[in-house]
């Protein structure tokens, strides 16, 4: 099962601040889930936005990688600072 | 020493504690940022971490003031949830043999905080929720410890 979790203005445009899924099918890679996330959750294309990072397994991730279907993947809008 | 708490602290009770860590120094600088009310337009401040990678990023930053300066103790405290006007919502303590070191690298580890720790910051007040974003003052900021 993959773990993502939504931060910041992503967690009120998603609805959520994480769930837990397995891939869906014919999902494979990271580029892959964005969309079908952004599709899933009418995100209007915000997880393709260049401001968002990703993080597969809490490292910044900035390639299309290849999902395994366990890991914990982050979406992280520009941070505020403390 | 690195917390992030999500519940109110007293600074004060901190940083006598982390003054007798550190007897030995000389000196201690500290910081403590609180909730601006933005002459009352400012209700609410909402802070939101990645748990484990927003400590982590905190604890990178202290590792390289600690090889730029010579500190003999450095304690970051810092808030999420949410606070009202006036609650603290960092501390900042660095502890050196002499006072450059710990002026120099507390104003370090702040420009860290202001501009790059992983951090969401929501602001709720007379003109509705807003995300908010570094300054170009912050960033401006953090920036000159390149040339520093």
């Amino acid at each position: 099962m993959i773990k993502i979790l939504y931060f910041g203005r992503l967690h009120e445009s998603a609805g959520r601040r994480a769930e837990t899924m397995a891939l869906p099918e014919g999902v494979t890679t990271i580029s892959a889930l964005k969309h079908w996330l952004n599709t899933a959750h009418e995100l209007d294309g915000a997880l393709d936005d260049p401001s968002v990072k990703t993080m597969i397994n809490q490292a910044l991730v900035h390639a299309d990688i290849p999902l395994n279907g366990d890991e914990e993947i982050g979406f992280l809008p520009p941070v505020g600072g403390g | 020493m690195i917390k992030i708490i999500d519940t109110p602290f007293n600074p004060v009770i901190e940083l006598e504690a982390f003054t007798k860590a550190n007897s030995d120094a000389g000196a201690i600088t500290s910081f403590l940022g609180q909730v601006r009310g933005e002459t009352g337009s400012v209700h609410e401040l909402y802070l939101e971490q990645y748990p484990g990678v927003t400590k982590a990023g905190i604890q990178d930053a202290v590792t390289k003031a600690n090889t730029r300066w010579t500190l003999t103790g450095v304690v970051v405290i810092h808030r999420t949830g949410a606070m009202g006007v006036g609650e603290p919502i960092v501390l900042v303590a660095t502890a050196a043999i002499h006072r450059r070191d710990a002026f120099l690298s507390c104003d370090y580890l702040m420009d860290y905080l202001k501009t790059e720790a992983v951090f969401w910051k929501r602001q709720t007040g007379a003109h509705g929720t807003k995300w908010i974003e570094p300054r170009a003052e912050d960033y401006k900021d953090s920036d000159r410890w390149d040339t520093l």
